[in-house]
């Protein structure tokens, strides 16, 4: 029989040393933005309803939930998101708090990926989320906080910004029935041109235009000279000046050249009304931020609020982290202090007194003094404090 | 890999030689590609481009994991592996078809048995019967699935119809088309908006030399 008592199931892994000092790096400049502009944190459980992600509209597929069953056989999913549990909080516990409320939080979510697909089953999560206040403010301010986020990952980021309300109209505007709008969505998502086209063979009209050009308007701030062509109606000009008075806004906060804009930005699924937007960073083939305005989410709890966040993969910022430091993270104490036999005690005060002082420490459990130091050559330690009777202290370099 | 090669994964096989060509075609020196000898990574002299030679499975797995920016693989393979990349361009070539096939004049849809298909493909088999709302039990087979029906192991197969000989050559004929098969061209999606100019250049250099 095989040793299951031996492996982490796949999907999850531990994590060691330099990785958790690689991930903490990013949670704690995560953390400092937030809290700096107000943010206060919450944790959620890691258990949560199956209701709560399968409720009114179906966000998340079944399958890609881990789901268990509680005491009362009723069943339980492994939370697969953060915003979901907090649009749960903001209608339950929080309902008496007035808007806008600025949240934060920091924990694992779990997903089940395709099998053998070398992605992370379980992975943690930084998100934000404003929920209520003047939407055009928030959008900003969410922006700007993602800005600031990738850069503390990587300075040579991309903030790529879409707005989800211009293909849900256009595709609207086509009258398709569910499963053909579902496919256009899918075939734009992927910029799959050669079957969009072929999806939108013989109908001939404005909307189906802007749906085959939307793909491919992709860019920087020559795709909304290019976009206005296919915008043919107010609603959809209107959105788009917006989008393009956002641009111009991040751009004007200092990130001109790392903001990117791609009309084609859309998900089959999501509950996204509004702006949407992704960070990249070379290094990780996947975005390692993703958000956007949630204006009926909050609803389906029943609180009637906008709200709009976004979450950062603290999984593929550290390794990020990681690809791009070219020496371990990992640092030696300055001091390994041992103790003559008998005096334990005393090297421990020892120990007490230097960490008192500021240094780190190890204290050295080898039965010799040779072995001690032998130790602290291993570990790239330079100085070794051999404790004596009467709290003698011998400083030795290693 | 500097950091602006663009690093483009080729289907081995058919896939390839006719890849090669569309490259030379362009005007990239392929001699490289050309006498490869048992080198993976291949380079296009005077150009920022790699060339990266996998089994068409792995093809998709090195794009959407960001190790390879573009990717030229079969729809067969797209549809049986899916994934998170974007389908950009349909190359035109290696032009083929699923399709469902079984013995010659027998009627699948007769009876209320459930039918069992055999197929390389199970999940472009799921797929195609799932929306057919049809029950069907399904056996991956790996080597020549035109075998099962005659044997007795399936009453139909799924499988790539390229000229129909095969089937005619035993027996076997098309019931229906499942879908169509072509090369198509797949980037990588953070890639895509990072190395925009690049990976535009050459899609359009690809698409004007089909």
């Amino acid at each position: 029989m095989k040793r299951y008592d031996l492996l982490t199931p796949e999907g999850t892994r531990d994590q060691l040393f330099d990785e958790c000092i690689a991930k903490r790096t990013i949670q704690e400049k995560l953390r400092k933005i937030f809290t700096a502009y107000g943010y206060s944190e919450v944790i959620t459980p890691g258990l949560e309803f199956y209701e709560v992600f399968n409720g009114k509209v179906h966000y998340f597929p079944s399958e890609t939930m881990y789901k268990l069953v509680d005491g009362k056989n009723r069943l339980m999913v492994l939370r697969p998101d953060n915003t979901m549990p907090i649009a749960r909080l903001a209608a339950t516990r929080l309902r008496a708090e007035k808007l806008p409320l600025k949240l934060y939080c920091n924990q694992s979510i779990f997903m089940v990926n395709p099998k053998n697909s070398g992605r992370d089953d379980e992975f943690t999560q930084v998100d934000i989320e404003i929920l209520g206040g003047e939407s055009k403010a928030a959008d900003y301010e969410a922006l700007s906080l993602a800005a600031q986020s990738l850069f503390a990952v990587d300075e040579d980021f991309r903030l790529e910004i879409g707005e989800s309300g211009i293909f849900r109209t256009v595709v609207d505007d086509l009258n398709l029935p569910e499963e053909k709008a579902e496919l256009i969505h899918t075939l734009i998502e992927n910029k799959n041109y050669p079957a969009l086209n072929e999806a939108l063979e013989g109908i001939s009209c404005s909307a189906a235009e802007a749906v085959k050009a939307l793909p491919s308007l992709f860019g920087e701030s020559e795709v909304f000279e290019a976009a206005e062509k296919y915008m043919y109606s107010k609603e959809l000009r209107t959105k788009l000046n917006t989008l393009r008075e956002t641009y111009d806004a991040l751009c004007s906060m200092g990130y001109s050249g790392k903001i990117k804009v791609d009309l084609g930005l859309a998900h089959k699924k999501d509950y996204y009304t509004g702006i949407l937007f992704r960070g990249y960073v070379e290094g990780y083939g996947l975005p390692v931020l993703s958000g956007g305005r949630y204006d009926t989410l909050l609803g389906d709890f029943g609180r009637n609020s906008t709200a709009v966040g976004f979450a950062v993969n603290v999984e593929a910022a550290a390794k990020v982290l990681l690809k791009s430091v070219h020496e371990p993270l990992t640092k030696p104490v300055d001091v390994l202090v041992f103790s003559m036999s008998g005096c334990e005690t005393l090297g421990l005060a020892h120990c007490a007194e230097l960490i008192g002082e500021g240094l780190t420490v190890f204290n050295s459990l080898s039965a010799t003094e040779e072995e001690a130091a032998e130790y602290a050559k291993q570990h790239g330690i330079r100085r070794m404090d051999v404790v004596g009777a009467n709290s003698a202290v011998t400083v030795k370099e290693v | 890999m500097k950091n602006k090669t663009i690093r483009i994964a080729l289907t081995k096989g058919r896939l390839e030689n006719k890849t090669v060509d569309l490259l030379d075609k362009i005007g990239y020196d392929v001699s490289e590609l050309r006498d490869k000898g048992r080198r993976l990574i291949l380079n296009i002299p005077g150009e920022d481009i790699e060339v990266v030679l996998a089994k068409a499975a792995d093809v998709i797995t090195y794009v959407e994991h960001g190790v390879c920016d573009i990717g030229v693989v079969g729809k067969d393979t797209i549809m049986e592996h899916g994934g998170k990349f974007f389908e950009i361009s349909d190359l035109g070539f290696g032009r083929c078809k699923f399709a469902l096939a079984g013995k010659k004049g027998n009627n699948f849809y007769e009876g209320y048995g459930i039918k069992t298909i055999a197929t390389k493909y199970p999940e472009v088999t799921r797929a195609f019967f799932e929306n057919k709302g049809m029950d069907i039990d399904i056996v991956k087979i790996e080597g020549s699935v035109e075998l099962a029906p005659l044997v007795g192991l399936a009453d139909a197969i799924v499988d790539i119809v390229e000229t129909g000989t095969t089937l005619k050559e035993n027996g076997l004929e098309v019931w229906e088309d499942v879908a169509p098969i072509s090369a198509r061209l797949i980037v990588n999606t953070v890639s895509m908006k990072l190395k925009q100019q690049r990976i535009a250049e050459i899609v359009k250099q690809i698409e004007e030399n089909l």
